[in-house]
């Protein structure tokens, strides 16, 4: 009780002292947080756009014959062996023809001289709703050729890769950014706890010679790098998400946005960034403290 | 004052043999023993650079010895660490020559430091400011950075600082050195209250007044040799 209160009083203290560093580091943590979770939100929203889009993606295998029921069965396995699908469908020549004759419509005359099976069958494979198979898509489809009596495999491949890349670099800008929220949050917030430290020394050399604990020392300064971390991590989300809804509210309508739904964090996200930046900057602190206070 | 009577009692501090020299080949103690009892007033005299400092200094465990073996309260002060030492630090103030006050801070924040770090409640440490201050005659500094006093009043903030925390051993290095006779003789007044209280009291100084007429023991250093040990009406 006392001893908090007494470590409170000193964080107060240090705050005080240092407050236009501590204030600086603040910012810097929080605007590496603002860069981290923004394209961090772009991915997220990204891998809900490849649900979206993977909605209309099947593969489709054209067939030498039409299969019998056993046959259907074991190609079924064949597939089923590569990985999960979401689902697998059978078109027989029938079933391909009057599907065609519907897509003619009114010109559906052109058929009236053609045999009812002059389109292949096929089978429509419907992948996982899942970046993960949507990335190994093409994988997949050179799998399906080599299944017997597939004769070519067909799918929206440029479309497909385009977007693949795109999250691939999007998933590589966030790891950058989250590496550079790693070294401001820690070696920031180490360099300011190593200011404020040099700005008590003789303080501090005081403090132990009245008989401070080492408790009494060093709590203050993770308390420090605590609060240097949930304040920075706060502010950053905060700014997010005003630049979010400011997004919202101009580009609403514009097209790409209706693509997909745009959301913001779920409360779990948020919770683990801010406990990840507290982490850092008490980690940071703790450096600091191991390095330059002798006691 | 106490009693001159030291056999009896507990021994607060046992110094054996202690030697301490300095880089490259000063030696500033050479094998000094002394047992100073617990509840005594004890002087400490020499010459400047005659070693006074630098005995106090490893009494209250600034600095080890070079040689010998110092015990406090019965502990060897030098193989104590963590909380234990910070708890026998506790029990120990000193007064330092060269005051070591907090310049940015006030003369009430620095006497409430000693007291801060044993948890002491905020306002037991206010009315214990407020009562040393006035024993002092520094009231009107309450709330004065230290940095703005005069030596003399600095001298006495240091020495507030130390008996603060009611300490069982108070150490003090050159406690009259800027004060003039009014001030002097309030510092020794607030020593001998801590003294009645039951401190083991050592003052380091070159003052003779001090103790010129008391039966309390002195100790007179001379190039970090014991030169005498006598009771002050003696000398
Ligand atoms: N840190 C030090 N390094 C080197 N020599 C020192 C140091 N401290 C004290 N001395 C020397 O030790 C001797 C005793 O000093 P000190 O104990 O301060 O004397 P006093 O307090 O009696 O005036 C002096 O010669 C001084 O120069
Ligand atoms: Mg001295």
């Amino acid at each position: 009780m006392n001893f908090w209160f007494s470590v409170f009083r000193q964080t107060g203290r240090n705050l005080r002292q240092t407050w236009t560093t501590q204030f600086m580091t603040c910012l810097t943590v929080s605007l590496s947080v603002l860069i981290f979770s923004f394209f961090y939100l772009i991915y997220l929203n990204m891998l809900n756009a490849g649900d979206k889009v993977s909605d209309d993606l099947r593969l489709v295998v054209y067939l030498e014959e039409e299969p019998g029921p056993e046959m259907q069965e074991q190609l079924r396995l064949k597939i089923t062996q590569f990985d999960q699908v979401q689902e697998i469908k059978f078109i027989s020549k029938a079933e391909a023809y009057s599907r065609f004759a519907k897509e003619l419509g009114d010109n559906r005359d052109v058929l009236t001289d053609m045999p009812t099976d002059f389109l292949p069958a096929s089978i429509e494979v419907t992948p996982l709703r899942s970046l993960r198979s949507l990335s190994q898509i093409k994988l997949f489809s050179e799998y399906l050729a080599t299944l017997p009596g597939s004769q070519k495999v067909q799918y929206g491949q440029k479309w497909v890769e385009r977007f693949y890349y795109f999250t691939q670099l999007l998933s590589i800008v966030v790891l950058l950014s989250g590496f550079l929220l790693i070294l401001t949050a820690t070696f920031m917030v180490a360099s300011t706890i190593r200011l404020t430290i040099f700005a008590r020394q003789e303080e501090l050399e005081l403090l132990k010679l009245v008989g401070a604990t080492n408790n009494y020392i060093r709590t203050p300064f993770l308390l420090e790098g605590i609060l240097l971390g949930l304040m920075g991590s706060l502010l950053g989300l905060a700014s997010l998400y005003t630049l979010f809804q400011w997004i919202l509210r101009h580009f609403s309508g514009a097209g790409f946005l209706d693509l997909f739904t745009f959301t913001f964090f779920p409360p779990e996200i948020i919770c683990t960034i801010v406990i990840l930046s507290i982490i850092l900057c008490t980690a940071g602190s703790y450096t600091s403290m191991q390095k330059f206070l002798r006691i | 004052m106490t009693e001159t009577t030291t056999s009896s009692r507990t021994a607060m501090i046992e110094v054996i043999k202690v030697s301490k020299s300095y880089p490259p080949n000063v030696t500033a103690l050479a094998d000094i023993s002394v047992s100073i009892a617990s509840g005594e007033v004890f002087f400490l005299i020499g010459r400047s650079g005659a070693g006074k400092t630098t005995l106090l200094k490893l009494l209250s465990n600034m600095d080890k010895p070079s040689t010998g073996l110092i015990e406090v309260a019965g502990m060897n002060i030098h193989q104590v660490t963590g909380n234990k030492l910070a708890k026998l630090r506790q029990k120990v103030g000193m007064a330092y020559q060269d005051f070591r006050l907090l310049t940015e801070r006030t003369v009430a924040e620095n006497i409430a430091i000693s007291m801060e770090v044993s948890y002491k409640k905020p306002q037991i440490i206010r009315s214990r400011v407020r009562s040393l201050l006035a024993q002092l005659q520094l009231e009107d500094k309450h709330d004065i950075l230290t940095g703005d006093l005069s030596r003399g009043e600095q001298q006495r903030v240091a020495l507030a600082r130390a008996v603060a925390n009611s300490p069982t051993l108070i150490l003090v290095d050159e406690p009259t050195g800027n004060l003039d006779a009014t001030s002097t003789a309030q510092v020794m007044e607030l020593l001998v209250r801590c003294s009645n209280s039951g401190a083991t009291i050592v003052i380091a100084t070159h003052d003779e007044t001090l103790y010129r007429h008391s039966t309390h023991r002195v100790m007179r250093l001379h190039n970090g040799k014991l030169a005498s040990l006598t009771r002050g009406n003696e000398i």
